[in-house]
């Protein structure tokens, strides 16, 4: 990949923030405000697996959703090669449903029961009026082939009950690069499979990148596949996004204390001697005083009140295109050339 | 003599497609104070083996042949009431859906109290209290929330209080059932550390079922893998992973993405489990096995010594 | 792609669908009440058909006009007339034909109509929600709480005698409200599975999202409570005939019954009185059974077999 490739930004996020409000009533008045997200800034660049690593409740599905445009964000702004997307409508959104494509999480769930292989394949292209029947059928053999599902032919004319899990989300790979989006946004496509599934899903995935030069958002909540597969890691804490960079400084050398947690808390195979051990998280949660602070204060070893409790963090500059939410956050490693610093302040500072 | 033997154990369920069976040939030992993963795709039979071992196989399975033998007395043999003697007091077990072991409409200690009070009726209500609050302490939940619904309760405290509920009559033998799937995880590996410290502490012996390998490497002594309702690899945690010889092992191991040591580029396992109605001649694995040849589909692979207590059933390794 | 490609690939489409309805039909064949409720209708449905051969022989054998001439009052059975006549010398058993041919005019009609504006409404209410939802279900609700029989007995005192047809389309407007309550649940829940979410992201509109992907899923479910629509309609419509407000040119059951007690003959002609009131237990009971087999095809809960784990 070149390096003027890698560069070219694709899809934008700009202080983007979303609310669900928890139903009042009546005697109450409205309800609760929950932060799903957080004034998010992040951006993708072309042909990279950028990987979004959160706990369940995180907000990490949220932001996925409002990247495919399934919800509509509260605040910021989202766009996508220059083109602001945030509020489309009715034909416009369906014409940027072209480039952008999403494989949910339990592939159980997101195949129509009721509907064969072929046709659910088929949906995007009979939607956005791409080709006639034969051409559809054509296409989707060729997808499902790219999907891993091969002979093809075999699997067209099922219903979704007679496939495994894994084939199942092989068939939801194929419907979402049926059109050659040039996003995908990929949320948790191997958690609700058997693990030994996993590195099919992740082949499948890496060889839509190389082949079809598909930008990914991996949304996964395992930083040992975010290490396998992504170019870039973007860590997600209760809305928040605390820590961001090239995967394998965010997992070699992490800064934010809540990826420092992470990382303790992943399996290591019985080789825990090869990671190092960091301890940063409080064994008891603390009372938070007040949410002004930084969003981690409950949970972090590392904290100090007075500072921590009382205001945000800000955006420090940990490493090259490494940077973290944190008012402890240093650099370790040398400062990286200008130019590159230039192109790394749109990412990171809010 | 061994807390648990499980000898040449094969489970059947009655399907209309004819007879599957489940399990096929298993056996293992297992020592008080000791852990076994069991670990496999879905399918391969782990969890019917956890069942036949509570004695609540579905009311189509039954098991076919072998016996399983846990303190002396032998499980298999026993009838419903026999067995619900020996469940919870001698053998416990942690589910897979642990959301929904626990009755919505009671509190939390209620429940603990009556799963106490149900087998050792003997035992009063202060008494079963004091017990509930031992538990509490023991599994580190917070005192305060005993008298909490279970919705109240966060995903990692609900594991917590079934695990304290298993450990509630001081069982001899706990299966854990993909213990941690649904949780996050720092609250999976908080609450895998704390079983392992309980494990020591009680010298109970743990069967944790999970189809996640990383899972159960960390925390059991002993692995057995299955395929295809076979035990194909077993012996201690490092000799499995570090040393597997079954092909299947090694597939399993290598297309594991992992944080420790240098990146390896994952090898995923080609093609599906074999159907397991009817029966199958030769080797199960043969069919995604990079090593096979012509004799492994004609005659049944011998289960053979490895290494001290490495078992491997293949005939090529 | 290759002609051969296409063949064989057409053909794998056409076993799916084959292979999908035998076995659900084999399901609904294991199911005892399947088979007897299935075995039952056939039966009705042979009596409906051969409902047009009596007149044929023999215009005497005319369910409604045909009077034997040698006949001055109701007679029991014997040669030529099986089940015997009627007072005025009609033959019962060509009227009980008739009657079959009316229960299922009547029933699959009334039902068929109440179930496609029951899951019209039960869709668009489940779907659009907010006001539209609450709108159509306060109608429903009011609808649902009228007492059925009686409104229909009003309506028929007000316009005088009413026509098959009208009785059908009452019969209709009154009993969709159950059926849009359980589609708009069925809806509801569809609508928040992941699929959905899919299919928007594939670029369907909601036109596409509601035939193409919550249609075919609550369809079954319409299919089911069609057999058991079918059988309160047979009952609301031979309760009207019997009170003397069914449509005065056709002979249905309930007309029968409504003679039988008129002429009164309600003690002396068993002949007469059994057979189509067995004929409107039995055509009720058949439907429903045929509902219950049903049940265990479209929800394999319900079915007697676990699979392995």
């Amino acid at each position: 990949m070149t390096e003027s490739r890698e560069n070219k930004t694709i899809l934008q996020m700009e202080g983007v923030s979303r609310f669900y409000r928890t139903r009042g009533n009546v005697f109450r008045g409205g309800g609760r405000l929950v932060v799903a997200l957080s004034k998010i800034n992040l951006s993708l660049r072309q042909g990279e697996i950028f990987g979004l690593v959160g706990e369940s409740g995180s907000g990490k599905t949220t932001c996925g959703r409002l990247i495919v445009r399934l919800e509509e964000p509260d605040e910021g702004r989202i766009t996508l090669g220059g083109e602001d997307i945030t509020h489309l409508k009715g034909k416009r959104l369906r014409e940027y449903r072209r480039q952008v494509q999403m494989v949910f999480q339990d592939p159980y769930q997101s195949l129509n029961p009721q509907v064969t292989i072929a046709d659910s394949v088929a949906e995007p292209l009979i939607t956005h009026k791409v080709g006639d029947p034969l051409d559809h059928l054509e296409r989707v053999l060729r997808v499902l082939k790219t999907a891993g599902l091969s002979p093809p032919e075999d699997y067209v004319y099922r219903f979704p009950h007679q496939l495994s899990g894994g084939q199942r989300q092989r068939v939801a790979i194929a419907r979402a690069i049926v059109l050659e989006p040039s996003l995908l946004v990929a949320d948790e496509p191997t958690s609700m499979l058997d693990a030994s599934y996993s590195a099919q899903i992740f082949e499948i995935l890496q060889g839509v990148r190389d082949k079809l030069g598909a930008t990914i958002m991996f949304i996964t909540h395992s930083m040992a596949s975010a290490r396998y597969l992504c170019d870039r890691i973007g860590v997600i804490y209760r809305g928040h996004l605390v820590e961001q960079g090239p995967a394998e400084q965010v997992i070699n050398a992490p800064k934010h204390p809540y990826t420092k947690a992470l990382i303790d808390a992943t399996p290591k195979f019985g080789r825990s001697e090869l990671v190092p051990t960091y301890g940063t998280l409080l064994a008891a949660e603390r009372p938070a005083t007040s949410s002004a602070g930084c969003p981690f204060f409950r949970r972090c070893a590392l904290a100090e009140r007075l500072l921590c409790a009382g205001s945000y963090p800000p955006w420090r500059q940990v490493g090259p295109r490494q940077v973290a939410l944190c008012h402890f956050a240093q650099e370790e490693v040398p400062p990286p050339p200008p130019a590159e610093n230039a192109a790394r302040g749109e990412t990171g500072a809010p | 003599m061994a807390l648990l033997q499980v000898e040449n154990l094969g489970i059947g369920y009655q399907t209309a497609k004819g007879l599957l069976k489940a399990v096929d040939g298993v056996s293992f030992t297992l020592e008080a104070g000791r852990s076994l993963g069991l670990v496999g795709e879905s399918g391969c039979g782990k969890t019917t083996i956890g069942m036949a071992l509570m004695g609540l196989l579905p009311p189509n399975g039954r098991i076919i042949e072998g016996r399983i033998v846990l303190d002396g007395i032998e499980i298999s043999a026993l009838d419903e009431d026999e067995l619900r003697k020996v469940r919870w007091s001698k053998v416990a077990m942690i589910f897979q859906a642990a959301m929904n072991a626990l009755n919505p409409v009671k509190r939390i200690s209620a429940q603990m109290a009556e799963a106490i009070q149900v087998h050792r009726p003997e035992v009063d209500d202060s008494a079963a209290m004091e017990r509930v609050e031992g538990l509490f302490n023991l599994v580190g939940l917070p005192l305060e929330r005993l008298y909490d619904f279970p919705h109240q309760y966060s995903g990692g405290m609900k594991q917590r209080a079934i695990i304290a509920m298993a450990l509630a009559l001081n069982p001899k033998l706990i299966i854990a059932d993909e213990p941690t799937t649904a949780l996050d995880v720092i609250v999976q590996d908080q609450i895998l550390k704390e079983t392992k410290a309980l494990q020591e502490k009680f010298n109970i012996g743990i069967i944790f079922i999970s189809h996640d390998i990383s899972i159960v490497a960390d925390v059991c002594h002993d692995i057995g893998v299955m395929y295809a309702g076979q035990l194909v690899e077993m012996g201690s945690a490092k000799d499995v992973f570090f040393n597997s010889q079954h092909p299947y092992t090694q597939a399993l191991v290598s297309s594991f993405p992992t944080l420790a040591g240098p990146k390896t580029k994952l090898a995923p396992i080609p093609g599906e489990p074999p159907n397991l109605t009817g029966a199958i001649p030769g080797c199960r694995f043969c069919d995604r096995c990079p090593k096979d040849t012509a004799s492994c589909k004609l005659e049944h692979p011998k289960w053979q010594e490895v290494g001290p207590g490495h078992h491997v059933l293949c005939d090529h390794c | 792609m290759e002609q051969t490609t296409i063949k064989s690939l057409k053909a794998k489409r056409r076993a799916l669908w084959r292979q999908r309805f035998m076995e659900n039909w084999r399901v609904f064949l294991r199911n005892p009440l399947g088979r007897i409720g299935m075995s039952l209708l056939v039966m009705f449905g042979l009596m409906a058909i051969c409902s047009y051969i009596p007149p044929m022989i023999n215009p005497m054998y005319h369910p409604m006009t045909g009077v034997d001439p040698d006949v001055v009052s109701s007679v029991g059975p014997s040669w030529r007339h099986w089940l015997g006549t009627d007072f005025m010398g009609r033959d019962i058993f060509s009227q009980l034909l008739a009657g079959a041919r009316v229960a299922f005019l009547v029933g699959v009609s009334a039902a068929f109509m109440s179930v496609v504006l029951g899951t019209a409404v039960g869709m668009t209410a489940g779907y659009m929600g907010r006001f539209t939802d609450t709108a159509l279900m306060r109608l429903a609700d009011m609808i649902m709480v009228l007492p059925t029989l009686l409104v229909v007995l009003m309506l028929a005192a007000l316009f005088g005698k009413l026509s098959i047809w009208m009785i059908v389309l009452m019969i209709a407007l009154f009993r969709w409200p159950g059926v849009s309550r359980i589609i708009r649940a069925q809806t509801l829940s569809l609508k928040q599975r992941p699929f959905i979410d899919a299919a928007r992201v594939s670029g369907a509109g909601h036109l596409r999202i509601i035939f193409r992907h919550i249609m075919p899923n609550v369809l079954p479910l319409a299919f089911l409570y069609m057999t058991f629509r079918v059988t309160s309609a047979i009952v609301i419509e031979a309760g009207l005939a019997f009170l003397g407000f069914g449509d005065p040119g056709t002979v249905s059951w309930g007309m029968m019954l409504q003679w039988v007690w008129k002429t009164g003959h309600m003690f002396q002609a068993p002949y007469w009185l059994l057979p189509p009131g067995i004929c409107i237990s039995l055509i009720t009971l058949s439907f429903y059974m045929l509902g219950r087999a049903m049940d265990e095809v479209l929800d394999p809960r319900l079915r007697d077999e676990t699979q392995a784990g």
